[in-house]
């Protein structure tokens, strides 16, 4: 069932890019060995030197991408003949349906393979899963992605810390048991509608006790240990990592493709060069300026497929948008203010941006949750039943043809707070405003614009640019007005694109529930009509928001819990806090001599069972 | 060498040891000072992963307490800690990998420079106002004036796109060839024009003519009198063209993707690598240090009139 929701929803997405543009010859189901067309070898390159290639420390897309070449895990993403995309087992047997406890957890039991083995020989045994998921989710190891194992009982157990801010029980296990060599079981808090999915996840994969106990195991080919299609031929820091096949890999004689070098550079013009030259397959990215030209130049080899991600604009909750002045205070006024920022997220053309700007094949945006992500009847996009108009998809109407109505309506809102000057066309009180970015001239561009649109109306924006780290620390301790932000899901739920949201959360740049305005009981919700105990009127954003996330997570029936769903990212859009801007997509090149070749929303490439002519 | 020289010497390794210490506490501080950590990213880790991150490599101290921790490991055990970004790397490997490429690079061009610098500064100065004169001064006008940005991106254009005769990526075979031609270039220009007018000085001295009157040949007062001489500025150039070669890696190694040392550096500014950061800082100041003391000497040893004090 889960696994039906996620593959319908890609299905729609991937069809209509990359399977189009490689044909689908072959998800390597039935392709023979290396063929008889001589050594079959491919050099790609998507990114400067990875951070690291231990599964469980890995939080890049590049990263993962080489994982998913060198290990093999529970499930993984696999292409049918029709091109789509569906999630299949892998080194399991099957991927069995769990099976509910009393409590509410849900237990599931998997068995591994026969013949499923490391490169240097040894048996995979459950017992290295169970190992692998401690690992993985442990304090000791800290690993960016360790939340990817939260949905797992035991977990909240490991993190529990006391007064102090030390851990109450470092010796916490994950509630996941290797029954034998071959069985391991799991249990969940609760029934997870993308469990699937993670189990795909790099922070899944198996690893060995033996090898990893070197902290440097994952940095050198001579101690690289892994199970899955290749294992680590050679690894040239900031130069190249070679891979080649693994006959040990239990579906070695499915794998096409005998030799991958990963090449590693951040430079696209350099990238685009070694392309043109022949000398690279596959790159995964270009330079923005000459985007329009390449898209003509190589209109088979220039692709651009969906990311489950949103580039947008924040905006401060505790900054004061209100004209000097103005009377309001408390929940009065931040109403007021989320109607305001609402009003400009009218006014900026995402079309213009997109088409003339970005020029990525970018899709204006008209919610936060991304395009690409399905809702719970598994046939619909969540964002297409985002908001409540029946008349578009999402809060507003992001077409062309829409734009001048929703100017108009942003200056009739604008009129209830500011004073109109008719003669000039502008509002005269509009404080200024600063809107931050790091350094790029992508971001740059963007600003410009929504500056000048801003100016048009007598708002005036100034610009400032920060370096990347600086950045980051800057919004994440709110110290701006409007800021640039981007967010890229984790997996195809749209609780990733949620939770970050919370008072707590390392993510919350936009600061709701912290400083100024924590204490302002401006929110309501009521979730009654999908039979959930949550209504709040007047709350703070801690009584609403944070309840509403805790009772998404805990809810087990997968249409409440879509429709609670949507009650979050309304309460998320009715603060005008998140202006979305456009979903982003992936856009790279790959030669037309390839053929077999795949990509899955979050960005991972596969070249397993590429062929070249 | 005499009890004055080695007293010199003496005196300036000491000096370079307090110019390089005062770099590792200056960049030390400031890269602390400087906002942004290297456990952020677009995603943030929560609170709890961060400061296990942090008491793990012990960024949770006081900074006072980092540097001396840090300067003692250093002198103690050489020790550069490891890399906070590349999990599991030490810096002192990372920088050896760095440096392999990098030192190849930066010693061949270096050699590149110097030779056909030399050649063609004398060659010019020897037939002078000539064509061949007109054409070296031309060409090296332009390598003088021309960034190695520009520079290396011409390069790349027309050997790796258009002619597509060398890759234009540096870890690949003959990768390394772009990279050295465009970091030789601007020094070697540099020392043609330097050799060719330090030889027409010296062709003009007395004791060339005294030569020449003697009925000296001219192969013999070329290279036995006139290039020995004339060489001095070039010499004096030596430490300011390692300091070119060094910093011009930085660039040249992100154009043509080299992964060197220079690429190293910037990544671990962007990234708030602070070990790395250090350990690069480290390298290069000692680097330059140690090659301004050499080219010093060696001004020494090619004209006995300097006394080095």
């Amino acid at each position: 069932m889960k696994n039906k929701i996620i593959a319908a929803g890609l299905a729609a997405l991937m069809a209509a890019s990359v399977a189009t543009g490689c044909g689908s010859s072959g998800s390597g189901s039935d392709g023979g060995a290396s063929g008889g067309s001589g050594a079959q070898e491919i050099s790609v390159c998507l990114a400067s030197e990875p951070a690291t290639l231990d599964p469980a420390l890995n939080s890049a897309v590049d990263g993962a991408t080489l994982c998913i070449h060198l290990f093999s895990g529970l499930a993984k993403w696999d292409q049918d003949a029709n091109g789509t995309l569906t999630l299949v087992p892998d080194l399991a047997t099957e991927l069995p349906e769990g099976v509910q406890n009393a409590d509410g957890t849900v237990t599931y039991t998997y068995t591994l393979r026969d013949g499923a083995k490391w490169s240097d020989g040894k048996d995979v045994t459950a017992k290295d899963f169970e190992f692998a998921w401690n690992r993985a989710a442990s304090p000791a190891l800290a690993a960016d992605y360790g939340y990817m194992l939260e949905v797992v009982k035991g977990y909240d157990t490991m993190w529990e810390e006391d007064d102090s801010g030390n851990l109450k029980n470092p010796d916490a296990k994950l509630e996941v048991y290797a029954k034998d060599d071959k069985t391991l079981e799991v249990t969940l808090n609760n029934d997870v509608a993308y469990w699937n999915e993670l189990l795909a996840f790099p922070s899944y994969f198996p690893v060995r006790e033996d090898i990893v106990s070197n902290d440097s195991w994952a940095t050198d080919p001579s101690t690289y240990v892994c199970n899955g299609p290749y294992k680590m031929e050679s690894w040239d820091h900031n130069s190249v990592i070679t891979l080649s096949k693994n006959e040990n890999y239990v579906d070695a004689d499915k794998v096409t493709m005998n030799t991958i070098n990963f090449y590693l550079s951040d430079d696209s013009n350099n990238m685009l060069t070694n392309f043109e030259n022949g000398s690279w397959q596959l790159i995964d990215d270009v330079p923005t300026n000459e985007m329009a030209s390449l898209k003509e130049k190589y209109p088979d080899e220039y692709k651009v497929t969906g990311q489950l991600g949103t580039y947008y604009v924040c905006w401060n909750v505790n900054q004061d948008l209100l004209p000097a002045g103005s009377t309001l205070t408390g929940a009065d006024k931040l109403k007021a203010e989320a109607e305001i920022r609402r009003a400009f997220a009218l006014i900026i053309d995402r079309n213009y941006i997109v088409d003339s700007i970005a020029q990525g094949g970018q899709v204006p945006a008209s919610s936060f949750v991304a395009m690409g992500l399905t809702d719970a009847d598994g046939t619909q996009q969540f964002y297409q039943n985002a908001g409540s108009s029946s008349d578009y998809d999402g809060y507003y109407n992001v077409s062309a043809d829409a734009y001048q109505s929703n100017w108009n309506s942003a200056i009739e809102t604008l009129k209830k707070y500011y004073t109109y000057d008719e003669a000039s066309g502008k509002f005269t009180d509009i404080p200024s405003m600063t809107y931050l970015y790091n350094t790029n001239e992508g971001h740059k561009a963007i600003a410009e614009n929504i500056q000048g649109i801003f100016s048009g109306i007598g708002a005036n924006m100034a610009l400032e640019n920060q370096e990347w780290a600086t950045f980051l620390e800057t919004r994440k301790n709110g110290d701006f007005t409007v800021a640039r932000n981007g967010w890229l899901a984790d997996f195809n739920d749209p609780i990733s694109f949620l939770d970050m949201w919370t008072t707590s959360s390392g993510n919350n740049d936009v600061q709701f529930g912290k400083g100024a305005n924590a204490d302002v009981a401006a929110y309501s919700i009521d979730c009654s009509d999908l039979g959930v105990d949550l209504k709040v009127e007047n709350g703070t954003w801690a009584d609403t928001y944070d309840v509403l996330l805790t009772k998404i997570k805990a809810c087990t029936d997968d249409n409440t819990r879509y429709g609670l769903m949507h009650k979050a990212e309304d309460m998320l859009m009715e603060t005008g806090c998140l202006t979305p801007i456009y979903y982003y997509t992936d856009i790279f090149m790959l030669s037309k001599n390839v053929s077999g070749f795949y990509s899955n929303p979050l960005g991972y490439k596969y070249f397993m069972y590429c062929t070249i002519q | 060498m005499n009890t004055k020289t080695l007293m010199y010497i003496v005196k300036r390794l000491l000096l370079a040891i307090l110019t390089v210490w005062l770099v590792i506490t200056i960049t030390f501080f400031v890269m602390h000072a400087v906002p942004g950590g290297p456990f952020v990213g677009e995603k943030a880790v929560t609170e709890t992963v961060r400061k296990a991150m942090e008491a793990k490599y012990g960024l949770d101290k006081p900074v006072i307490s980092q540097y001396f921790t840090y300067l003692s490991d250093i002198v103690t055990k050489f020790d550069f800690g490891p890399s906070l970004k590349q999990r599991g790397r030490s810096v002192v490997s990372i920088i050896f990998d760095g440096m392999k490429t990098s030192s190849m690079i930066g010693i061949v061009a270096a050699f590149i420079a110097l030779i056909f610098g030399v050649v063609l500064g004398s060659v010019a100065a020897l037939r002078r106002n000539k064509v061949i004169d007109r054409v070296i001064m031309v060409i090296t006008t332009a390598f003088v004036s021309m960034p190695s940005f520009i520079m290396g991106t011409l390069l790349l254009t027309v050997f790796a796109v258009k002619l597509n005769l060398l890759p234009a990526n540096g870890a690949a075979q003959n990768g390394l060839i772009l990279p050295i031609v465009t970091l030789s270039l601007y020094p070697m220009a540099y020392i043609t024009r330097l050799t060719r007018s330090s030889m027409l000085d010296v062709l003009g001295q007395d004791y060339i003519r005294t030569a020449k009157a003697k009925g000296v040949s001219r192969t013999k007062i070329i290279f036995g009198h006139a290039l020995k001489n004339s060489l001095i500025p070039v010499i004096t150039y030596f430490g300011p063209m390692l300091a070119y070669i060094v910093t011009g890696s930085l660039v040249v190694e992100q154009i043509f993707a080299v992964p060197g040392i220079g690429r190293a550096f910037v990544n671990s500014i962007t990234g708030r690598d602070y070990p790395l950061v250090m350990g690069t800082t480290i390298i290069l100041a000692v680097l330059i240090v140690v090659m301004n003391l050499v080219g010093d000497i060696m001004y020494k040893i090619v004209d006995p009139r300097i006394t080095l004090e």
